[in-house]
């Protein structure tokens, strides 16, 4: 139902799309004939269509915004790599801790390793100097096989054990 | 051309019209591609190609000049950081406009604004002036000029409700089309066509109020009305 407010038109329900595309100029050829053929005889639909013509032309006097300086795009892509930066630096930031974390155990296990390298290499040392000592002053270990003249059987064995407990 | 019947000249006169946007859009898709392998130039590209529509779009809902630079970066700064998620399913140009309709309502809630606050009616002088460019029915010369109209039709569209008033000055300050506010705005295009209808309306209630109440239009209202 077309009815008129107090300062203007309000056309009819069905005809509003159809009025805005007629005023777009985007009505095909049939739709636009029986459209105008409506408001021929609808005074309130005319009266709306006059209307947003009037809207279009008050609008338009305004023009568009400013638009975007000449530096614009140059000064958008000095901010994405600002934030790409700061992104990568947090990202460091959050594993940082975890970081240092390993290289301080990488560096403590180097040490120990290094310690016990060292400590297995002098001990290495000690002990053949010891055992040089040992067949320097004829002192061994009493139980243990002379690598010279090892025994030829059991029975020489037993001999050894015997000539050993002599000497006690 | 008198021949020639008048759908067939508009299609005639569309198809250069769409084929370079076709054109553009593959175009668009390429260096879409480009970005999300990490060509920064091809985004750039992108940035020059859309900067002024964003702009558009950002103003015009906005309103607030001192603004709009700020908004626009942080658009463009969203859209590069999230544009190895883009599918391209959609156009690049509707997927970066819905970033920036977001970034928009984002600022103003952060904000806590309206888009565009005007406690003072128009001045007797602004009503005068406006009824003059009116009647010239042309632009206003000159920035100055033009700013000012700008500022009395702000007034203006700030006495309609919020949707409206970004319909309007969309459409016809900053030239969206019904398809792509409808995109945009994720309205159904009918929809956005009878809001429309419906926001010029309330628009020319606004302008004749202002001009009635400065005894500007009676004279010719009473002669439109006896035509």
């Amino acid at each position: 139902m077309a009815t008129e407010t107090k300062f203007g038109y309000t056309a009819c329900a069905k005809y509003e799309a159809l009025l805005e595309d007629y005023l777009d100029g985007a009505l095909e050829l049939t739709d636009a004939k029986s459209a105008e053929q409506h408001w021929r005889d609808c005074a309130n639909c005319r009266g709306a269509l006059e209307q947003a013509a009037s809207s279009v032309r008050l609008l338009r006097l305004a023009g568009p915004s400013v638009g975007p300086g000449p530096a614009f795009a140059r000064t958008v892509m000095a901010r994405i790599r600002a934030a790409e930066q700061e992104r990568s630096s947090e990202r460091a930031g959050f594993w940082q801790p975890l970081v240092s974390l390993g290289w301080r155990f990488a560096a403590t296990a180097t040490l120990v390793l290094g310690a016990l390298v060292s400590y297995d290499a002098g001990w290495g040392r000690h002990a053949q100097r010891n055992l040089a000592t040992a067949r320097l002053t004829g002192t061994s270990d009493i139980f243990a096989p002379d690598p010279a003249n090892p025994p030829a059987d059991r029975d020489e064995v037993l001999m050894m054990v015997a000539e050993t407990n002599h000497g006690k | 051309m008198a021949d020639v019947p008048k759908s067939m000249a508009a299609s005639a006169q569309a198809l250069p019209l769409s084929l370079d946007r076709k054109r553009k859009k593959e175009e668009d898709r390429e260096l879409v591609r480009l970005s999300q392998d990490g060509t920064e130039a091809a985004f750039e590209e992108l940035v020059r190609r859309h900067q002024q529509r964003v702009f558009a779009l950002v103003g015009g809902i906005l309103r607030r000049p001192e603004d709009v630079e700020d908004v626009a970066q942080q658009v463009f700064l969203k859209a590069y950081l999230g544009i190895k998620r883009f599918d391209q399913r959609a156009a690049f140009s509707t997927w970066l406009y819905k970033i920036a309709v977001n970034e928009c309502w984002d600022y103003l809630r952060k904000k806590k604004v309206r888009p565009l606050v005007y406690e003072a009616d128009l001045s007797e002088e602004q009503v005068s002036r406006l009824d003059g460019i009116v009647s010239a029915d042309r632009p206003p010369e000159g920035p100055g000029a033009r700013a000012e109209t700008r500022e009395v039709l702000d007034r203006m569209l700030a006495a309609l409700p919020e949707q409206d008033r970004q319909l309007l000055v969309l459409k016809e300050m900053e030239g969206f089309s019904v398809q792509e506010l409808a995109e945009i705005l994720d309205l159904n295009v009918n929809t956005v066509k009878v809001r429309l209808f419906r926001a010029r309306g309330r628009i020319m209630d606004v302008y004749r109020r202002r001009m009635d109440s400065s005894g500007k239009l009676a004279g010719s209202r009473s002669t439109q009305r006896k035509g």
